[in-house]
């Protein structure tokens, strides 16, 4: 299976195409595909004469690529995913990325494609069917204002197909709230850089996905007899078999709490007290009511969750990820998890980012510790650390746009430097960092400095090895090594395009066994080691034309300076820039910049 | 000298009371070994897959040198 959609919604064209099939060897699919497609969009915004630093993210000529891999929909473990990316990030103003479970990557493959560009603006509200093979734009004026499950409900309603894929966005993309996500599957989010509002800026709403179409296996009997062994061994490791099913990703609460790196009142301590009422355990014991797993998931980490009674009682959510629940909780001093679960529906159902939107929340609430917002700009909210209620309301207003929501929905970045306070903001180019802190994990601090689209964990997660592994946490020693292998490593998994967590128990071998078979190219564990190094370097270059460089890789001057003041990580800075220079020495960059014989190498000349 | 234990995740099985708001504590003499501590819960070494001791990763072979000392014991886990 070969075969691309094009849609330009400002003249309703809509093209199938294929890709060469030694470019696809090049960049594999998913995330690489589509670095590749941006790229080319990017010279060729250039050659109209179109500055780049100063392209509007929000302007028609931004694209947005929806992409699979050749895992994706087929019989290998946890291949439901697919990979969204833009040219431009309106949040950030590096580059779009985002990465979602669910089951919405699988269904497109079954409707015969493997990705859908989408560039342009329409006139009005549209949305898009692929449904047995055929894409059709249709007026979405009727879902116009809907959420995204009131959205997702409708359309597969319309189409008489209830177990369509549908991706969308609410109203946070719609009102072009610059950390707007798309979602799909109701409870699964392209979560990170803003691609909600690039969606919302082509007046583009969804896209319902339906077909029987099953991807095509080069070589049948090698590749099931390799999966075969795959799941049992996904079925045999601690983590996949036993923790992730069990207690889902918010199991690594208490672990990364236990050892003082989990950011808590704004990033101003690395141990919260109270962190057992928001663990994964708890969440288990108290709110989980079953498993929601991705499409072709043997792992089964989605949890379905209620809140009993309260005032946030809620009878059917699902999640919330580990993430989720630090940013909504632990960072802006929340201890309540009915709470925690409330505002991350909120971000759910009104599609924006929980991690952006939890911790620009606690940079507000330490403006607001220490004097900098004024009483009139809150109108009545209590903007301490640990006021529940208010991180309820701001996850609803922000996607609205209304008061204080309207900076929340703008970032930590901005807001911090509106109210004269820049460095009360903990991102990496403009996007807020998770759930780690880096003067715990020193690797994982390099990880969100380098990281193209900044301060995030899933392009480097470097804390499987230096937390939930043997390296040692503490040094810098061997940490630009550790990183380049995560983020290379990752952009295959994002390109093949299935599971993260496949990692914990499949490495570069399997990963071999899984892309051979599919594609019926004799590939090896180096020459897609290679394709990832070339995908993470073909970014950079994108991201260079913007005007990101070394400059930019950095981190908050908090994690700099400031010493963690207390638990098991208390006395620790991170000294970013020993790590950096090796990264740069082991990547072949000059100050962020890939040479001239790295981009020779890869073959990006 | 005092120890403070806390177990995680499916370790809570046997011992769902224990947390880290309520952690178990013992008597136990200066340089007992995290292996008989572990014993002693009636857990296998192999059960036990990350153990910090005060926040600080440790093996089943280290001494427990210091009075009042947390040790908190997982399964594998990850997530992220």
């Amino acid at each position: 299976m070969n075969k691309w959609l094009k849609i330009d919604l400002t003249t309703k064209e809509i093209k199938d195409f294929t890709i060469p099939e030694e470019t696809l060897r090049k960049y594999l699919g998913g995330k690489g595909i589509a670095v590749y497609f941006l790229w080319k969009h990017a010279k060729k915004l250039e050659e109209k004469g179109i500055d780049l630093k100063e392209l509007d993210a929000l302007s028609p000529v931004n694209i947005l690529i929806f992409a699979t891999g050749p895992a994706t929909g087929t019989k290998s473990p946890n291949s439901g995913r697919h990979h969204v990316m833009a040219l431009k990030s309106p949040f950030t103003g590096s580059i779009g990325s985002g990465n979602t479970g669910g089951k919405w990557g699988a269904k497109l493959k079954f409707t015969g494609y493997d990705g859908v560009i989408i560039t342009g603006k329409a006139e009005k509200p549209v949305y898009l069917s692929i449904i047995d093979g055929k894409a059709e734009l249709h007026d979405a004026e009727k879902i116009w204002g809907k959420n995204s499950v009131e959205t997702s409900e409708w359309l597969r309603n319309e189409h008489n197909q209830s177990k369509a894929g549908v991706s969308c966005i609410g109203p946070g993309g719609e009102n072009l709230v610059p950390m707007a996500v798309i979602m799909n599957e109701e409870h699964r989010a392209a979560g990170r850089t803003g691609l909600g509002a690039v969606m919302g800026s082509k007046n583009f709403k969804a896209i319902i996905v339906e077909g029987n179409e099953k991807p095509k296996i080069a070589k049948p009997e090698e590749f099931e007899a390799k999966i075969k062994e795959h799941v049992e061994k996904l079925k045999e490791n601690g983590v996949t078999g036993q923790g992730l099913p069990t207690y889902g990703t918010a199991v690594l609460v208490n672990i990364v709490n236990q050892s003082g790196l989990f950011p808590t009142n704004n990033w101003q301590k690395g141990v919260d007290a109270d962190a057992e009422k928001i663990s994964g355990e708890t969440l288990t014991e108290k709110h989980l009511i079953g498993k929601n797993p991705c499409w072709g998931c043997v792992v089964a980490c989605g949890r379905k969750t209620k809140v009993d009674s309260g005032k946030y009682k809620i009878d059917y959510t699902e999640g919330p990820e580990y993430e989720s629940i630090w940013a909504l909780g632990a960072t802006t001093g929340i201890n309540d998890m009915g709470a925690v679960i409330k505002a991350n529906d909120n971000c759910d159902i009104y599609g924006i980012d929980p991690i952006s939107t939890g911790s620009t929340i606690a940079a507000a609430m330490e403006l607001y510790e220490k004097g900098k917002i004024p009483d009139e700009d809150i109108k009545g909210l209590d903007l301490k650390f640990g006021n529940a209620d208010t991180v309820v309301e701001l996850s609803r207003m922000t996607a609205f746009r209304e008061g204080l929501g309207y900076w929340i929905g703008e970032g930590s970045k901005k807001l911090c430097e509106h109210y004269g306070a820049p460095d009360l903001s903990m991102q990496v180019k403009g996007l807020e960092m998770p759930a780690y802190d880096p003067r715990g994990a020193k690797g994982i601090g390099l990880s969100y400095a380098t990281a193209n689209i900044g301060g995030c964990h899933v392009t480097g997660y470097t804390i499987a090895a230096e937390i939930l592994g043997d390296v040692d946490r503490f040094t810098t020693e061997g940490k630009a090594s550790l990183t380049i292998t995560f983020q290379d490593f990752t952009c295959v998994v994002n390109s093949a395009v299935n599971c993260l967590f496949l990692t914990f128990a499949l490495g570069l071998d399997e990963y071999v066994e899984i892309i051979g078979p599919v594609t019926g190219w004799d590939v090896t564990a180096e020459e897609l080691l290679k394709t990832g190094e070339r995908i993470t370097n073909l970014e950079r270059m994108i991201i260079n034309k913007f005007g990101i460089t070394g400059k930019d890789d950095t981190l908050p001057k908090r994690l700099l300076e400031e010493k963690m003041p207390e638990g098991p990580s208390e006395g620790q800075t991170v000294d970013l820039e020993t790590m950096k220079q090796e990264y740069y020495k082991l990547r072949g960059w000059v100050d962020g910049i890939p040479t001239a014989e790295k981009i020779k190498e890869l073959g990006l000349d | 000298m005092k120890l403070h234990i806390k177990v995680f995740a499916s370790l809570r099985q046997k011992y769902p009371d224990i947390n880290d708001l309520n952690p178990l504590t013992i008597d136990i003499q200066k340089g007992t070994k995290i292996v008989d501590i572990i014993k002693l819960l009636d857990f296998t070494t192999d059960e036990v897959h990350l153990i910090l001791l005060n926040g600080i990763k440790a093996s089943i072979d280290t001494s427990i040198e210091e009075n009042e000392s947390i040790l908190s014991l997982f399964p594998p886990i990850g997530g992220g």
